[in-house]
């Protein structure tokens, strides 16, 4: 890729992402997070929430997994044994628009995981994840001072889902994808680089946990598989970021682990897996920068003078063009050169 | 060989202070059963108080698991039968809802395996738990030779409450009948394979997956620190998912959602399994401790530190067991 081109899709995503992670004009509504035992969305989500406090946004936490807050939440809503209305209802009054001080608020609604909702055996017809989903977004009454509101779903792919009522109707997940505005895949940085050497030497990439599907693995992460180094910490976004004009940006980015930078820091923190170290070394991009010419042990280059001195040749056929005569066209002139050596017997023979 | 210390070393680090609040699970094959392991939570969580200084005069208690007389007897141990009565249908009208009431009259079900054949009791007993039990009211201990017994009865969420009432009404009793101070106790809690109250209801019954775990949250609410075991032999963990090529039963969606969801809620996944290069003679199983899914979702001031590793165990005919590393 060229310089210019690769620098520019750095400063363009690097923008996007920034903006996505801090919430800031409302860029994506509805983000769904997709993770699994090996990558949990647990570092991502609490890089919302640092980012949200930074920027006094309202954090509301819809737990159906967790029994505690995270940290830095505002409004935690236990989600457990509840009517999808009654959670609505809860979230609604989590949050009071304050009109006199500061109206436009933003606000920042986690759901930890969607899973159990969507696996419940107490939903009934009525119930539509859009919809539900909407709720939290899209105001429902004629109130004019309803905060910007982010929403961020967690979803468990590994979880099995329940078959679908009827064959037409899509699978949940489908269903998520669709609605969504962003989409971020989590993986983990070291699985991401163990696949990436497999593919470097046209090897299978391998898999990890369930997907090896042996007898009694759940998990398969080990603190250090891969790169005994410590430098493989971290958690990879595969981001696919819809516009509104319908075209999607496809990026992966690094999230480095939390422990690497302070909770109040304001520079973007997230890089482009591309420009890691460990994801594409160093030597790779000497080579795009060299000379197209194959190395050898022989000089198969030119220099300058050499270059003019060939181009000054008059070659044999354009003399005989000239037309002296038969016999006469057709002889090769040669120039003596100063590093020529003029042998006077060689010649005679 | 020579005899194995009750809790052997690798494995301190990982099951003698789960905690608070936080949820650890087991996972299981039939080649390679959990049981050792559960009963070496269970003579950490007894030993515990003489075994850390930090906690002080509190002491943890354990509901499930075996009937250690003793213990029961000083009110620092409960044993709740989730099987033995679990589907012989509703015997008493009303729940038990006050947690003074005695522990054998209570109508209602709840989940576990019972007692298993014990490799480890022998050493259980060994150490003596630490003192202080003896002062519990009189008529409570009336009752601590009694076993709890569980029966389900209904359908769906409320038969599931029926039992955790009947569950946190024990754990409130051993809270309770703590040291006489002000402080209650605290209380380990381990659920003993939940997943046979899954397989033996189902959604037709209006009891899934989501709802099991529910349960499992309303229980780790109750105690101070949970264990649960969850089996997780390759058809009912595999068939569900996406890349199977047939349809999958019920149960085994139902048992993959409930045992992966529990993983992700669970802050370590201590997973058994058999070893991949076949039988050995001096090995039976493989031990690999993951974090899982809810780890590092607390604050991290205070958070025990500990590394994902992977272990091989052999149990002995005595019972001891022994841990080591690979090669050692």
């Amino acid at each position: 890729m060229a310089p210019s081109s690769l620098s520019h899709r750095q400063t363009h995503n690097l923008l996007l992402i920034s903006k996505l992670l801090s919430l800031r004009d409302t860029a994506s509504p509805l983000t769904l997070l997709l993770d699994s035992l090996e990558q949990p969305a647990t570092p991502l989500i609490k890089e919302y929430i640092r980012r949200a406090r930074l920027s006094k946004v309202h954090v509301t936490l819809i737990a159906f997994e967790a029994l505690k807050p995270y940290d830095g939440v505002d409004a935690f809503v236990p989600a457990r044994r509840k009517a999808p209305t009654e959670i609505m209802r809860e979230v609604a009054a989590a949050y009071k628009p304050d009109s006199s001080n500061s109206p436009n608020r933003r606000r920042l609604i986690l759901i930890d995981s969607i899973n159990p909702l969507l696996h419940s055996t107490r939903l009934d017809r009525s119930f539509h994840l859009s919809s539900f989903l909407s709720s939290f977004i899209v105001p429902s009454g004629p109130t004019t001072s309803k905060p910007d509101t982010s929403l961020v779903v967690t979803f468990h792919q590994d979880v099995p889902g329940r078959p679908a009522q009827s064959p037409y109707t899509p699978s949940p997940l489908s269903l998520l994808t669709y609605l969504a505005t962003t989409v971020i895949k989590l993986h983990s940085f070291s699985h991401i680089l163990a696949q990436k050497a497999a593919r470097d030497r046209s090897l299978v990439p391998p898999v990890f946990g369930l997907e090896e599907e042996q007898d009694g693995v759940l998990l398969g992460r080990l603190d250090k598989p891969v790169g005994k180094g410590t430098e493989a910490g971290g958690v990879v976004l595969e981001m696919e970021y819809r516009r509104k004009s319908g075209r999607g940006v496809l990026e992966w980015y690094l999230l480095p682990p939390a422990s690497k930078y302070p909770a109040t820091q304001l520079k973007e923190i997230v890089t482009l897996l591309d420009d890691h170290p460990l994801y594409r070394p160093p030597e790779d991009l000497g080579d795009a920068n060299g000379d197209e010419e194959p190395e050898s042990t022989f000089e198969l280059r030119l220099t300058e003078r050499q270059r003019r001195d060939r181009e000054g040749v008059v070659l044999p056929y354009f003399d005989a063009q000239q037309g002296n005569g038969p016999g006469e066209g057709g002889r090769i002139l040669y120039d003596m050169g100063e590093e020529d050596d003029f042998d006077e017997e060689e010649d005679e023979i | 060989m020579p005899s194995q210390p009750p809790l052997p070393h690798l494995l301190t680090p990982y099951i003698s202070t789960p905690p608070r609040e936080s949820l650890t699970a087991v996972s299981s094959v039939v080649g390679a059963t959990g049981n050792w392991l559960i009963l070496r939570f269970l003579y950490a969580a007894l030993t515990d108080a003489g075994l850390r200084g930090v906690e002080g005069e509190r002491k943890r208690k354990v509901v499930l698991g075996l009937d250690l007389a003793r213990l029961t007897e000083r009110r620092e141990f409960a044993f709740v039968d989730g099987l033995s009565e679990l589907f012989c249908g509703p015997t008493a009208s009303a729940p038990s809802r006050a947690p003074s009431q005695h522990l054998a009259s209570g109508p209602t079900p709840r989940t576990t395996l019972p007692t298993r054949p014990h490799p480890g009791i022998t050493s259980l007993r060994q150490p003596p738990p630490p003192s202080a039990g003896s002062d519990g009211p009189p008529q409570i201990t009336k009752d601590a030779g009694q076993v709890k017994r569980l029966r389900l009865s209904g359908n769906g969420a409320a038969a599931l409450d029926a039992l955790e009432r009947d569950i946190t009404a024990v754990i409130k009793q051993l809270k309770a009948s703590g040291l006489g101070e002000d402080e209650e106790s605290e209380v380990s809690l381990i659920v003993d394979q939940p997943d046979l109250l899954l397989a033996a209801t189902g959604p037709s019954k209006g009891i899934g997956a989501t709802e099991m775990a529910e349960w499992i949250i309303g229980l780790q609410q109750a105690a101070t620190a949970t264990v649960a075991t969850i089996s997780a032999d390759s058809p009912l963990i595999h068939n569900a998912s996406a890349s199977a090529h047939h349809i999958a039963t019920p149960l085994e969606t139902e048992h993959a959602a409930f045992a992966i969801g529990l993983a992700h809620r669970a802050e370590m996944v201590m997973q058994l399994r058999n070893l991949e290069t076949g039988a050995a003679r001096d090995v039976s199983g493989v031990l690999r401790v993951s974090k899982g899914g809810a780890w590092g979702q607390r604050d991290s001031a205070g958070q025990e530190t500990w590394e994902e590793k992977e272990v091989l165990y052999f149990v002995q005919r005595d019972g001891s067991v022994s841990v080591f590393g690979r090669g050692e």
